[in-house]
């Protein structure tokens, strides 16, 4: 017990050692820095509000657009972006896994916790911003926003750990992993709500559980939204059947990460 | 003390499997230096990892009591990004010692001026060298494992290398591997040769002077 207790301590350490440094190299290259984390969003929901705009459409179920967009992009890029950064842990971080304390798992939960946390801070200040900008600000219920956000990032890191493993066999993953799941990026409500589209789609769309995530921000985020075929229940099972599949394939490919 | 029961490790290489450590059993006792020999490629650095805990044995058992430090030598461990002070702080905070005490320690055995201060890519591999040793030093272990390190710099760093380790080891254990004899005759009291997967241990140099020279 208490062996088990000093591992969680040199654990938890190392996380949090894992993640300032990641903050470091990944944001402090550049004078502009963090900013980039929100550049991205933000030239997405600048693109998409001008084609809303010129297209004269609306969002669905009377929602402001750029809420509906941000909401849906930012929900989106926590899952994706947290299963990209997992998914390289090992090829990324060789000179770490030097120290015998740092593990991959540790590089992949600190990275699942930067990236975590970034996603809410250019939540906050993007949502924050706009709110200041009209002078209202109405969130029907917080912490279902923040549910929703937290299934991303779990979402992302079980999907991080199983790519991660399978880079480790072999590293041509990585390239074929971006076209294989760019429909991911149509098809997780950035665009729509699953409310509208014809149930017979909808019955396939909710394969899916990057859109349950969308939707569930969305219930919380808007009063006039209720995500109807959302289940957080669906999103967990998912997520723990990829981390157990993740966390077994780690298990077999530990003895091939080779350190030089 | 670390000791290893029965540990084989082998590499996938395009010929086949490269065996390196072949069913290797043998006790590292606290308190004592070993010095291994070892051609290059026989395996030496594959051992210090193996012996750290950064990687695992295919089979077999490795057991540690103590802490014991990562291997210190020219490869790896830093982030090239990094400046070496930012290099010190992370390895102060994920083994729990003190930033200042360690970030002060290690400024001063390398002695590498406003380099510390520089990311680690600037660095030269003799800077690097002495930077990885110092911050090693800069925390206490049980055991230190060594990689060819102190064969680098200028004789006063040099002389800095053997000072500090007379003085640690009255406290801890030192196991540093070389291909060079001289250098394990000076910091080691027992000597091991590895060859063809199995290490030999033996108290007298003069044993292994004559099989290594056999041997290379």
């Amino acid at each position: 017990m208490r062996e088990l207790a000093r591992g969680a301590a040199v654990m938890g350490r190392v996380i949090y050692a894992l993640a300032l440094r990641e903050t470091r190299t990944r944001y402090g290259q550049h004078r502009a820095g963090y900013l980039w984390a929100l550049a991205e969003p933000l030239f997405f929901i600048g693109t998409f509000f001008l084609m809303f705009w010129f297209a004269n459409r609306t969002a669905p179920g009377g929602m402001e657009v750029i809420p509906f967009l941000a909401t849906g992009v930012l929900g989106y890029d926590i899952a994706v972006k947290t299963m990209d950064r997992v998914s390289l842990s090992v090829e990324g971080n060789r000179p770490l896994l030097f120290y015998p304390h740092v593990q991959p798992l540790d590089v992949a939960f600190a990275r699942a916790l930067l990236e975590f946390a970034t996603g809410v801070v250019v939540f906050a200040i993007i949502l924050g911003a706009y709110s200041l900008w009209v002078g209202e600000l109405v969130i029907d219920n917080f912490l279902v926003v923040l549910q929703g956000m937290t299934l991303a990032a779990v979402l992302g890191l079980s999907a991080g750990l199983v790519l991660c493993a399978v880079t480790v066999m072999n590293n041509a993953v990585q390239r074929i992993k971006g076209p294989l799941l760019r429909p991911l990026f149509w098809v997780s409500g950035l665009f729509f709500t699953a409310n509208m589209v014809p149930s017979s789609a909808r019955e396939y769309l909710m394969w899916n559980p990057v859109l349950h995530c969308t939707e569930i921000i969305r219930d919380g985020w808007f009063p006039q939204y209720h995500a109807h075929s959302a289940s957080p229940t669906y999103v967990l099972i998912f997520s723990v059947v990829l981390m157990f599949i993740g966390l077994t394939l780690e298990r077999r490919v530990r003895p091939r990460v080779q350190l030089t | 003390m670390i000791s290893l029961t029965d540990v084989t490790k082998a590499y996938p290489t395009q010929s086949g499997l490269h065996v390196v450590l072949d069913n290797l059993s043998c006790v590292f006792e606290d308190k004592v230096s070993y010095g291994i020999l070892g051609v290059n490629g026989a395996g030496k650095s594959t051992l210090l990892r193996l012996l750290g805990g950064a990687e695992h044995p295919d089979a077999g058992k490795i057991e540690r009591s103590g802490r014991v430090s990562w291997p210190i030598g020219f490869a790896g461990g830093f982030s090239l990004a990094l400046s070496g002070e930012e290099n010190c702080r992370f390895v102060a905070r994920i083994y729990g010692a003190d930033f200042d005490e360690v970030i002060e320690y290690a400024r001063d055995f390398a002695d590498i001026g406003e380099y510390f201060h520089m990311p680690v890519r600037t660095y030269s591999s003799g800077m690097r060298a002495r930077l990885a040793f110092g911050l090693s030093m800069a925390i206490d272990f049980d055991t230190y494992l060594v990689d060819e390190v102190t064969a680098v710099g200028d004789s006063r760093f040099r002389e800095k290398c053997k000072h500090v380790f007379t003085e640690r080891r009255e406290r801890s254990s030192v196991i540093i591997v070389s291909h060079e004899l001289g250098t394990i005759k000076q910091y080691a009291d027992r000597y091991a040769l590895l060859r063809r997967g199995k290490l030999e241990l033996y108290d007298d140099l003069a044993e292994v002077e004559k099989l290594y020279k056999t041997a290379a």
